[in-house]
Order: C-alpha cells, then structure tokens, then sequence
C-alpha cells in the first residue's frame, strides 16, 4: 500500500476526483491548503490598497491505494491536473504500512 | 447472601421479561406514553423488590433512608434505554457507611440487568441547598417521588426540604438553568430546524418540554414569595403543545428501540423508517411514508415546543438576572408605539389600535411589531402571539400590498434581529400572508452532505450571516466579516439583498434542479405585487437567478484573467457584484457552521477585488452598439411611442456601464432633457434626498466641464460621494453626481433647492464664472481625519483599447474633484469616462483620459502624475 499526497489547484479538483474514481479510487480526504513552490504569490491592487497573496490557494488530496493501483492514480492525477505552466501542482507518494477500518477492525487492502 | 442471588437473578429475569413484553407493546402501537410510564413501573417494581431484599439482610433500613426517583424516572417518563436518576435520601441519624454496601449492593444489581443508574446519596439537609456547581442535582430534585423506604423521611424531603430550596435559591436556580438552556442552544446553532435533529437536545426537543416545567416551578416558587400568579396558557396552546410532546416521546421511544441505546439522533435512515412506520402521524394519509412530509410533522411539533421554551425564557427575565440572555435588549421603561409596546424585552399588543379595531389585524400594526422585533431583538408575549395567530384571516382581508408593503417588508429585513422576526412571522404564518411563495420551503428537508438545516431555515441563517457582517465579531472569520461589513455597508440598496436572501431557495419547493430560476420565477411575483421598479428588480432576480455564479467561479483558477472576465459579463455592474459577493460569502456560511473558512473567504475577496478593478477598467471599451436591440432599448422605447431610433441614437457609444446601472424611466428622463437642448443647451435634473442627493447633468461635452460641475458642487458645500460621467457617440454627455449636504443647506432650507439648480446652471453656461462662485464658498472647519488616506496615482495603458486610465486613490476632502477635473483639464486631456466613489474617508476616483483623440504619452503621465498629486495636497491645505 502506498500514500499519495496531492497538492493541486483549486480548480482542478472536480476534474482530478472524477479521474481517479474513473480509475477504481474508491476514497480520499481532500484539505484546504496554501502554498508555493516556485510559483510565486500574487498582489491585486482595490482601492488603494495591495492585497497581497503570498501562499496561493491550493487543495491537498490525500489517498492510500493498494501497490499496484499507484501508477494509475498518478496518471489520473497528472492528466486531469496538468494545465503545463507554473504552479499545477506536486505529487508525493510513500509507503504505509497498516490500514485499520475502524468499524470492523479489518486490516490492509481489504480495509481501503 | 447466597440465598438472595437467585431471587436477584429472577427479579432481573422479570425485569427483562417486562422489557420485552413493552416493546412489543410499543411495537404493536402502543403510545409513547403508555409505553414510558410502564418502564417507569417496571423499574419501580425492581427498585421496591431489590430494597426489600436489602432490608430483610439488614433490618436497621427499615428507617432513616428513602429512596427517591429523580428526573424523567421522577415525573415517570423512562425512555426504553434512558439512564434512572435514584436518590437515597438519608435523615442525617443513620451513619451513610451503614447504608453503603446495601446501595451498592442495589446499584449493582441494577447495573447487571442492564440498567444504567445515576445514584446520588444525600441527607436531608443537603437538599435544601443549592450547590451552582452541581446545579442539574436541584433541577432533577424538582422531580421527585418515593419508590419505597422511609415514607415520612420522604414526607419532609417533599414538604420542608424541597419548599425550602425552592423558597431560598429559585432565583439563582433560573438564573443556572437559563444559562444551560442557552449553551446548550447554542451548541445546535440557535435552531430546530437540523436535517439530522437530535430530538432530546435540540432546540425544540424533549429537554426543552422538561425546561418549560422547570420554569414554571421556579416562577411559581418566585410568586408565592411574592406576587400574584403564573400566566394561563389558552386551551389551543396547550392542545399543540400535548401533542407535540406525545409525539417526541414516542419518536424517542422508537429511535432507543431502533438504535438499542440512548441515542436520540433523528438521522436519515431514521427518517426512512419511521416515515415508513407512519411513526406518530395517521398512517392512511397519502404521503404517510414520505421522509420530507414526516419530518415537516416533526418541525411543526418541535416548533411549537420551541415557542414554548422561548416564551418561559422571556417571561423568566423577571426572576433572572438581566445581563443574561444575550441579544435581548430590555428596556427599563416601557416603550409605546401605535397599537403596543415593548416591555421589558417583549412586544404587547394593545386591545385595539386607533380606530377602534383589534390591533392584532391592523397590518400597520402587525408589521410594526415585527420591526420593532427586527431593530430591537425583542420577542413577542405569549398572548401577543396567540391573538396574532387568531387574526390571521382578518389580517389577510386588510393587508395591501404595493410599495408602501415593500417599504414596512424592507424595514424589516434590514433590522440587525431581522432573522429572528422572520423566525416568528414565519412560525405564526405572517410571512406566508406577505410572501405566499415562501410556504413551499417551510421545514423543507432536502438531503445532501452538505447542508445542515431545512431550507427555510438555511433562509433564515443566511440573513443572520449579513447583519452579522455589521458588528464585530471574534474568532477566525473575524477580520473576514469586517472586511466584508465594509462592502456590506458600500451597498446602495441593501433591501435588496436581504430580499434576494429571503427569496433566493423557494424555488426549491419546486424544483431542486435549477431551483435558481425557479425562484426567480416566484419572486417576479412578487416583486409585482411590491411594485418595486425595473432596475430593482433587476438587481433583486438577477441575483437570485445567478446565486450560485460565484461559487462556480471560485471552482476555477481565479487568478486566470479569462475567469474574471466571464465572471464580470455574469454579473455586470459594481452594484450586482457587491450584492453577489456577499450573498456568496453568507449562503456558504449558512450552509453549514464549519462550511466558511478563511480559505474561502480569501479565495471570494480575492474574486471580489480582481472583478471589481476589471469592471472598472472595462468601461471604456464595453460601449453600445449602433444597432444593439437590448432589452433596454425596448422598454424605454415603450415609453415613448414612435422614438425608438432616437432613443437608440442617444444611447449608441454611451458605456454599457450607462445602460446597466439606469432604469429604462431614467433613461428615458435623459433622453427627454437631450431633446430639449435646443431651448436649453444645459438640462439638469435634481432629487433632493435627505441623505444623498442626485444631480444629473446632459449637455453638449467640452472642455472642464466635470471641473466646472465638480467646483460647482464644492462651492455649495456639497461632499461628492459618487459621481459617473459618460458621453455618448454624438459627444453629448451624461453625468451624474451623489452628494451628502455638509452643511444642510438645502436639508433646512426647502426654498434653496431652486437656486442651487439655478447657481450650478449659470456656472455651466457661463452666466456667472466659477471663480465668483467658489469666493463666496463657505468653509467649515475641517475635522481631523481619523484615518489618514496616501494620495497614490496609478497609469494604466492596458485596460481600454483607446484611452488611458488613471486612478487616483486620496484623503477625501471636499472640492478634491474639481482639483483633480482642473489639472486634467489644464493638460489638454479628455475625461471620456469618470467612475468617482468613496469608502469612508478614501476617495477613489477613476478617468479614462484622451489627449488629441488618443492615449496620453508616458512622458506626459509622470506630469500629469506630479501634477495630480500637488492638486490633491493643495487642495486638502485650503479646505
């Protein structure tokens, strides 16, 4: 089993969870995020004032799929997130090593 | 001990046979009446059984210890998994440690058939006293009964100790349970109307029936100390109210029965079943099994409780002390209006109004009450409510509708209590006599993971949210809320809003698919009936069919230029936009109370802001067109039979801008005063109005002609607050302006308004000169300002295709328009179009400027730049 992390724009999220479900990810937890990485902030100007943004608005997809699903999702993720410029986002995938359904206790794939 | 156990084990063996035996009772239709009262008796047979046993082991408890239901086992309401409060009453000679091990001998026996027990062990003289920690023992204390013991022990508990406590600390005891009562409202949100209601807590639920008895104890010790007695209930309320509580209790009884345990949460599946199970409504009704129609049942019983509860709460003011409950502003004195008065925090209807009718169908009367409910927070009294609710066919022959009904509608919802005035019009069917399209969403339950309450309800929340935006506020939305208040306040016509707000969902009693245009469609209604004009009801259905424009924009990069353009065409005009944004921000809000987050409040400022610069800086371009057929056109042209091309050529080149923020009978004013320039060539229409007045001035465009109006303005006094200024294809210019009188001239002085028009008309054709007019300017003496404004000057080249844009942001002060209008003149420039406004003491004005037809040069913007910000200071040093 593997963890992907998935810090996309805003925008994209309905294309990205209608990706993944397409592929057979059944769940996810999605978290309001801020951020950058090489893409910068942004500064609007409204009545004299500057409002400045300097971590962008960005939603974080978390997901646990079974090992052979990884690539997949990734896929799904890329696809329907990629606009090619500056600040589409990152993926971060890692290793897990238990999931516990809670209501019945049962213990790895099965409990994705 | 040995031959006890199998009697216990045979008594627990009958106590659950019992239990059995009361579901099946249950199961079989019995009332949830019927059914508490025999788990009350069942466990009173155990307690009585298990205690005999106690004492024939130990024969010193034959006295001196008494045992005593408390709470719902006290008053005989024991719900099928609800926990039994048990008081062993001790009389203070026999040593608790004697007593110790036969309680706990009982409590365990007890534990082991399954029976959660809440014991307590007093004496006698530690009831009589309050204790504000443990407040809940004195409340359940209220409802006691013997089981079995020391009947004359218990003779003083109920006839000395209990009179005592209630004699001594009724006060303080209403004063704590007030408190509970209100944290745990405000647990729920401050509402009955949840999708997924927990029925015992909630708002409306059983522990608000238990609050009303409590109180009425509590207020009746306080009178027999005192005063005379309690208030009588009429026979139709107290008939609503029985049956609602018959129906909670036996909802309970199937929610304990269907989730084994003691929970009292109403969730859908619940819904399901007990609709299908036609659970406490008449099973051969046609919807009988529909979750919706059931659970309007369930809001109308809960409803009534809930009016209950509010009603004891208000009435126990008196006993209570006044800084409690939050929102209610109580007047020492009463307070008289036409037809009541507000009393101590609550509205009193008079037995008749002026003429001699039962006030309580005189709607001047009614919609007043509901004002003052609005601007106050007051409630309304009890009686006050029932002779309303008996009234409502009277009140229905004599209301009119029309503008004056919209003006009595509005105050109302711009009333800072506005929600909760709503609430009890609603509750009575007020509402519905004003707004029949609202009926379709009372108590409307419409499942999705989203939304927490019913329709109506989510209604209610979200002009809660608005005028909430009006104070301040804590927690992290605060600075949010405060920075959205400030465009709240910015809202030229915020009726509107709070009418879009009340209208925004009734089409979801129709339909939940495109239930926006639904409800656009039931408030072109009535918006008839009030007869609000076509600009306003444009503003008003234009939000209401696009509700829901700004959230899917904030589903797309709001950063892309192309969003903000396609989000700015949806919504047109500054007006539209600031409505739109804070209907945004309160709907989400309302949706859910953990729904709006700063994350999202950033995400609509900055929406808000990007499309607010772009509809500036898209004036110039967006012109109309020569031979555009907009619905404008038709409806001006309507009014003047036989004109239509003339009315098109007045308005081919002018801003859509002109065309979007002017009602057609504006327009049409415009029109008129062009056609006449041949007998005048300066036509000016005036509109006094106490807070701000308008003067729109059509002539032909030449140069400093906004300075010259502008200067004209300051030399009355009058403070610019918005100002636009725009010419059409054949040069001729519509400008107009809003100002406050700062030194009430013409507010004082009716016979001034003529020569005001008059003075501002010999300036423009030149019969008196500008420098006369501004030497004989009065002056006030200049405050100091609390916020001190950066005068700050900004070129754009990029947002118009022929003009240059130029935006200045400055402390406002007054004449600073003409100042600016003056140097832009004095450069040979061009204003094509002017957008002024202001925000508090910030003046934002922007100019599309030409110089010899085309964009300013960059060598001459850094300047006109210097110049601009040396008439600003220079201006600012001589008002």
């Amino acid at each position: 089993m593997q963890k992907i992390e998935a810090v996309i724009q805003p925008s994209k999220l309905d294309a990205v969870k209608d990706a993944l479900v397409e592929v057979g990810v059944e769940g996810m937890t999605i978290t309001e995020a801020r951020g950058h990485g090489r893409q910068k902030g942004h500064t609007e100007f409204y009545r004299g004032r500057e409002y400045s943004v300097d971590l962008l608005p960005k939603v974080k997809l978390e997901l646990v799929v079974a090992d052979e699903m990884v690539e997949k999702a990734i896929q799904a993720i890329t696809g329907a997130a990629r606009t090619g410029t500056i600040g589409d986002g990152k993926i971060f995938v890692s290793k897990i090593d238990e999931a516990i359904r809670i209501r019945n206790d049962e213990r790895g794939e099965i409990a994705l | 001990m040995q031959a006890s156990e199998p009697t216990a084990s045979v008594l627990r063996e009958r106590y659950q046979r019992r239990m059995l035996e009361i579901r099946g009772a249950f199961e079989a239709g019995a009332s949830g009446a019927a059914t508490i009262a025999a788990r009350a008796s069942a466990l009173d047979d155990l307690v009585r059984a298990l205690w005999r046993q106690a004492v024939e082991q130990d024969a010193r408890l034959k006295a001196g210890v008494a045992l005593v239901a408390m709470g719902g086992y006290g008053r005989r309401e024991l719900f099928p998994y609800s926990d039994m409060d048990l008081l062993f009453l001790l009389d203070g000679r026999l040593p608790e440690k004697q007593v110790k091990d036969a309680i706990r001998r009982l409590n365990q026996e007890m534990w082991d058939a399954g029976i959660r027990v809440s014991p307590a062990t007093r004496k006698l003289a530690e009831c009589e006293r309050f204790d504000e920690e443990n407040a809940e023992f004195a409340i359940s204390l209220l409802d006691h009964r013997l089981i079995t013991g020391d009947a004359a022990l218990y003779t003083r508990l109920a006839r000395q100790s209990v009179p005592k406590l209630l004699q001594r600390d009724h006060k303080a005891m209403m004063t704590r349970l007030l408190e509970l009562t209100e944290a745990r409202h405000a647990k729920y949100g401050g509402t009955l109307f949840h999708l997924e209601p927990n029925i015992k807590d909630c708002l409306g639920g059983l522990r608000d029936v238990h609050v009303c008895a409590w109180m009425t104890t509590l207020r009746s010790a306080g009178e027999q100390a005192g005063r005379n007695g309690g208030a009588t209930e009429s026979p139709e309320e107290g008939n609503d109210f029985g049956k609602a509580v018959e129906f909670l209790w036996l909802v309970r009884c199937f929610l304990h029965y269907r989730h084994e345990r003691d929970d009292n949460t109403l969730d859908w599946q619940a819904q399901d079943a007990a609709a299908a199970r036609a659970i406490g409504v008449d099973g051969g009704e046609p919807r009988g099994n529909d979750a919706a129609y059931w659970m309007r049942y369930y809001f109308r019983c809960a409803r009534s409780v809930e009016r209950r509860v509010r009603q004891r709460i208000g009435e126990s003011a008196a006993v209570k002390a006044p800084s409690m409950l939050s929102g209610l502003r109580r007047e020492r004195r009463a307070e008289e209006h036409h037809g009541f008065r507000v009393e101590r925090g609550m509205a009193v209807l008079d037995a008749v109004d002026r003429s001699g009718q039962d006030a309580a169908a005189d709607p001047d009367v009614v919609l007043d009450v509901f004002r003052a409910m609005a601007w106050t927070g007051c409630v309304l009294g009890r009686e006050t409510e029932e002779r309303l609710t008996r009234a409502l066919p009277l009140l229905s022959a004599q209301l009119e509708e029309g503008p004056a009904l919209w003006l009595r509608l509005q105050a109302i919802l711009t009333g800072p209590h506005a929600g909760n005035a709503l609430r009890t019009m609603h509750a009575l069917g007020v509402l519905e006599l004003l707004v029949p399209e609202f009926h379709g969403i009372d108590a409307l339950v419409i499942r999705d993971a989203y939304h927490r309450y019913t329709v109506d309800e989510h209604t209610f929340v979200l002009i809660d949210t608005l005028h909430a935006m009006e104070r301040p506020q804590k927690g992290p939305m605060a600075v949010w809320a405060e920075r959205f208040g400030g465009v709240l306040r910015e809202l030229p016509h915020a009726g509107l809003l709070y009418l879009a707000a009340l209208m925004h969902d009734t089409g979801k009693g129709h339909s939940t698919d495109g239930h926006a245009v639904a409800s656009r469609r039931m408030t072109e209604n009535v918006l008839a009936r009030l007869e609000l004009d076509s600009y306003e009801s444009g503003l008003v259905l234009g939000l209401i069919e696009g509700h829901l424009e700004m959230s899917s924009a904030l589903r797309r990069d709001i950063f892309d230029i192309e969003t903000v353009r396609g989000f700015a065409a949806k919504v047109q005009t500054p007006e539209a936009l600031k409505m739109l944004t804070l209907f945004t921000y309160a709907d989400i809000n309302a949706v859910h109370p953990d729904a709006l987050t700063p994350w999202k409040a950033e995400n609509l400022w900055q929406l808000y802001i990007a499309t607010a610069n772009y509809l500036d800086r898209s004036v110039d371009d967006e012109r109309v067109g020569a031979h555009e057929e907009s619905e404008l056109l038709h409806r001006v042209a309507a009014m003047l039979p036989g004109r239509k091309t003339e009315v098109a050529a007045f308005l081919e080149g002018l801003p859509e801008r002109y065309v979007l923020t002017r009602s057609p009978e504006q327009v049409r004013r415009h029109f008129e005063m062009a056609t006449r320039m041949d007998e005048d060539p300066v036509q000016l229409d005036f509109h006094y109005a106490p807070g701000v007045s308008e003067l729109t001035l059509v002539t032909r465009d030449r140069a400093q002609l906004f300075a010259n109006i502008a200067g004209a303005l300051a030399a009355w006094g009058m403070n610019i607050v918005t100002a636009d200024a725009f010419s059409n294809r054949q040069g001729m210019v519509v400008d107009s302006f809003r100002f406050t009188d700062s030194f009430r001239t013409l507010e004082m002085n009716v016979s001034e308004h003529a020569n005001f028009v008059k003075s501002v008309h010999d300036v423009m054709t030149g019969q008196v000169s500008m420098e006369k007019l501004l030497s004989g300017r009065r002056r006030g003496r200049r405050k100091a300002p609390l916020v001190t404004v950066a005068t700050r000057v900004e070129f754009d080249d990029e947002a118009s295709s022929h003009s240059t844009l130029v935006e200045v942001i400055a402390q406002d002060t007054t004449g600073l328009l003409r100042a600016l209008s003056l140097t832009v003149a004095s450069f040979g420039c061009n204003i094509e179009v002017a957008l002024v406004d202001t925000e508090g003491e910030t003046a934002i004005d922007v100019f599309y400027l030409t110089r010899n037809g085309a964009k300013l040069e960059k060598g001459l913007e850094a300047e006109l730049k210097e110049a601009l910000v040396e008439a600003v200071n220079e201006n600012a040093s001589q008002s």
